[in-house]
């Protein structure tokens, strides 16, 4: 996630100081020694470190705690607010009719940002098109085109000209049907005067309503002067961060933002068309410090749900609140997990769990409760309707039937068992819950977000 | 190109020199009496540094040295110098220099430039890597597998390969393991036209390791000398992608395996490098993108992570873009 590491190094190092109502010199120098570390890891480049870094010690040395607050959370309460004056403000995607303008270094992933962004404002219910003017690059053209097609947008490119402006003008004529057209330049880096020069005239003629630059999520310390020239050429809206669903941490597009004073708008995180997210900084905030983003977990859990429920129409979620729980419904439950996304990313977006031992777990651990779930399924495939609504019923002989039936040994399916019986134990405990109650805890959760309760990460 | 890890070692260089020389002018400060935890070394007095320069020679004190030794991290973490390829720079530095006495005669620049050639040189590989000699030593037809993450060049570094080895009078053919990516194939077909080479593709999503085997085969009955294979971009994190490497790598078995990334990569170069060597062992480096970068950091991070050798930088938009790399030469070049 952007930042990596800041969180986990942050709590540790204001650990130290827990209890302490004056912090000295020393300690605060340690703490923001700590940060810096963090931030320089996280690519994030060198002068905007120092500057950040300057002001949280002048803050943190100058101003009081106020009455009743412990002196690390005064320090944190600082960090935070700085970190968010960094990240800036949410950014703010219309959904009207609008030109998107997208430029970026080589290699930097315009082309597969141009297709999630497109299937993005079309899933908000706005028809989009794609206007490819790269005419440099070899496949350019061949693989935007397959690009939208996958993303069932319209798609407009011309692989016998070799004139941007020109595909540029034609183009713009042949989707001025669509609502939201995305126009992909080829890769420039800022040091090339004339393709910079030639992304002014496009600018100029496509007369975008917002710019975004977009930055691999790996680029390092040239993040600030690619992000100034490419601001000064055309001015920039928003930055999107590509690839990041390998361990880099984004520091250079957090440059990019504070160089050209706007925001993070996207996350592009994956090889398919729909591992694209909107920025929320309060959410990544809330997930940095390892509180979790409880905003957008409900969102694709709402997706998922959605996209189930399509799928199953008989099925009523509330069912889970009365009733057995069945190996049927233990079966729905892994199906609809799926659909929310790789484990991983949920597991990053649980509250508590951000720093708790399940964001410790190895990459291996969790890609193998992903071939888990696949091997319950295929466990379950062999029981019989009956065994999987009375799951009590299975003995001894029946797991000796399915364990041969499904072609696994008879510990896997026990572990099934037991698994599904802690799963029940669970769903239990949430049905002696009234619905108040359960409301009340997401609220409490919720409020783990903002500043108001600090006392979370103790 | 790289002129910001230059300007960080000129300034290292300046700094120690300035520090230097202050130090027995300024004879009115009196003695510091030194805290009992810092080590012996550091208790040098005013005397023995006058006697030392009596001899023409110079004692560093790492008080001194701290300064500008963290600048110079500072200098190196801004040129994408990975954290801890830094950090080990500056040990190495500060070892060879705190503490001991050397002799001035070829004065202080010289001194301090040995210690930082020797402390760049141990981190990158010294051994430079010479093509003819390779295609030499190895039965043809010579398998090249291009490894690296999403978007940093590989196609385009092939071609350029393409070029270099038309020039040195060898054949090659090309053959597209990015059975993945829209486009790929059309991207390579146009530079197979325009270079004149064979292309061998399959159909987008097929077996990689199909194709560049048939490539292999293809070579071997037309006698051609090199075979150029592309891969799919795959995150080092994607670990269905990754076992795909490793299989790839285990049947065609490749003479040279070449990590492709980019020079303005940041502080994640290293983690990706380490992972693709884990699962196809790698021979080479080739960084992209050079003409973008100012910094050049990345070039020394993958370099000590790997302990191979760069083989090509890729510095512009051309076939003729790619040229050869010597770390000798490099550091020289960093440090003048």
């Amino acid at each position: 996630m952007v930042l990596g590491d800041l969180g986990t190094s942050l709590r540790t190092s204001l650990d130290k100081l827990r209890g302490k109502s004056r912090i000295s010199e020393e300690e605060l120098s340690e703490v923001i020694k700590d940060i810096q570390r963090a931030l320089l890891g996280a690519d994030v480049e060198v002068e905007l470190v120092m500057s950040l870094s300057d002001s949280i010690r002048k803050r943190a040395s100058n101003q009081e705690p106020p009455p009743g607050a412990s002196a690390s959370d005064h320090v944190l309460k600082i960090v935070y607010e700085e970190l968010v004056n960094l990240i800036g403000g949410s950014s703010n995607i219309p959904l009207h009719p609008q030109k998107i303008l997208l430029v970026g270094l080589q290699g930097s992933g315009k082309t597969t940002t141009a297709a999630k962004l497109s299937r993005w404002f079309s899933t908000k219910g706005l028809s989009s098109s794609i206007i490819q003017t790269d005419t440099f690059r070899p496949g350019a053209y061949d693989q935007t085109k397959q690009m939208a097609e996958k993303a069932e947008v319209t798609f407009y490119g011309d692989s016998s000209s070799n004139d941007p402006l020109e595909i540029l003008q034609s183009g713009m004529k042949s989707v001025q049907n669509t609502d939201v057209c995305i126009i992909d330049t080829a890769g420039r880096h800022a040091l090339e005067d004339d393709l910079i020069l030639e992304l002014k005239k496009i600018d100029n003629i496509a007369k975008p309503d917002l710019s975004f630059l977009i930055i691999d999520a790996a680029l390092g310390q040239g993040a600030k002067d690619q992000a100034k020239l490419f601001h000064e050429a055309i001015g920039i809206d928003g930055v999107i961060i590509t690839k990041f669903d390998g361990t880099a941490k984004g520091g250079g597009a957090l440059t990019a933002v504070n160089e050209t004073n706007t925001s993070i708008a996207f996350i592009g995180s994956g090889e398919t068309i729909h591992d694209f997210e909107r920025f929320e900084p309060n959410g990544f905030i809330s997930r940095l410090l390892g509180m979790g983003d409880l905003k957008q977990l409900t969102e694709r859990l709402e997706r998922a749900m959605q996209e189930f429920a399509d799928e199953e129409e008989d099925w009523d979620p509330m069912s889970l609140l009365k009733g057995p729980f069945t190996l049927l419904d233990m079966r729905r439950q892994m199906r609809a997990m799926n659909k929310m996304g790789p484990l991983d990313q949920i597991i990053d977006l649980m509250p508590s769990f951000g720093k708790g031992p399940l964001n410790n777990l190895p990459n291996d651990a969790i890609d193998l409760t992903k071939d888990r779930l696949v091997i319950y399924e295929i466990i379950m495939d062999s029981m019989t309707s009956s065994e999987l609504k009375n799951p009590r019923t299975i003995g001894a002989s029946r797991i000796e039937r399915i364990a041969r039936g499904s072609g696994v040994g008879e510990d896997e399916v026990r572990e099934l068992l037991s698994q599904h019986r802690n799963m029940e134990k669970g769903i239990k405990q949430m049905q002696g819950l009234g619905q108040g109650d359960i409301k009340r805890a997401m609220k409490r959760m919720q409020k783990g977000g903002g500043m108001g309760n600090i006392d979370l990460f103790k | 190109m790289f002129e910001s890890l230059k300007s960080s070692f000129t300034r290292f260089k300046k700094d120690l020199k300035s520090n230097f020389t202050e130090v027995p002018l300024d004879s009115n400060i009196p003695p510091q009496p030194t805290p009992m935890e810092e080590p012996l070394v550091e208790n040098i007095s005013l005397t023995k540094k006058a006697s030392s320069l009596a001899q023409g020679k110079v004692i560093f004190e790492s008080k001194t040295l701290s300064g500008p030794l963290h600048d110079l991290e500072l200098a190196l973490l801004s040129s994408d110098v990975e954290l801890s390829v830094a950090e080990t720079i500056i040990d190495s530095v500060q070892q060879d220099l705190v503490g001991t006495q050397r002799k001035i005669t070829k004065g202080i620049d010289v001194v301090v430039e040995d210690t930082l050639k020797k402390a760049l040189l141990s981190v990158l590989d010294e051994s430079t890597f010479n093509f003819e000699s390779f295609l030499s030593d190895h039965s043809s037809p010579l398998v090249i597998i291009f490894v690296g993450v999403n978007g940093v060049g590989k196609t385009t570094t092939l071609a350029k390969l393409s070029h270099t080895l038309d020039s040195m009078g060898h054949s090659t053919v090309l053959a597209n393991g990015d059975t993945y990516r829209a486009g790929a194939n059309e991207q390579l077909h146009v530079h197979s036209e325009a270079l004149g080479k064979k292309l061998i593709t399959h159909q987008q999503g097929g077996d990689p390791t199909a194709v560049l085997y048939d490539a292999v085969e293809y070579a071997k009955a037309h006698n051609i000398d090199v075979v150029l294979c592309d891969t799919a971009g795959r995150l080092h994190t994607n670990k269905d992608l990754m076992s795909q490497l490793e299989k790839i790598n285990r049947v065609v078995s490749p003479d040279l395996t070449i990590f492709v990334d980019e020079a303005i990569a940041g502080q994640d170069a290293v983690n990706r490098a380490r992972d693709f060597n884990e699962m196809a062992p790698i021979d080479g480096i080739i960084l992209t993108k050079v003409d973008a970068d100012t910094s050049g950091g990345a070039a020394i991070s993958i370099a000590h992570a790997l302990k191979k050798p760069i083989l090509f930088l890729g510095s512009g938009q051309d076939y003729s873009d790619l040229e050869p790399f010597n770390s000798v030469s490099f550091v020289d070049n960093l440090l003048n």
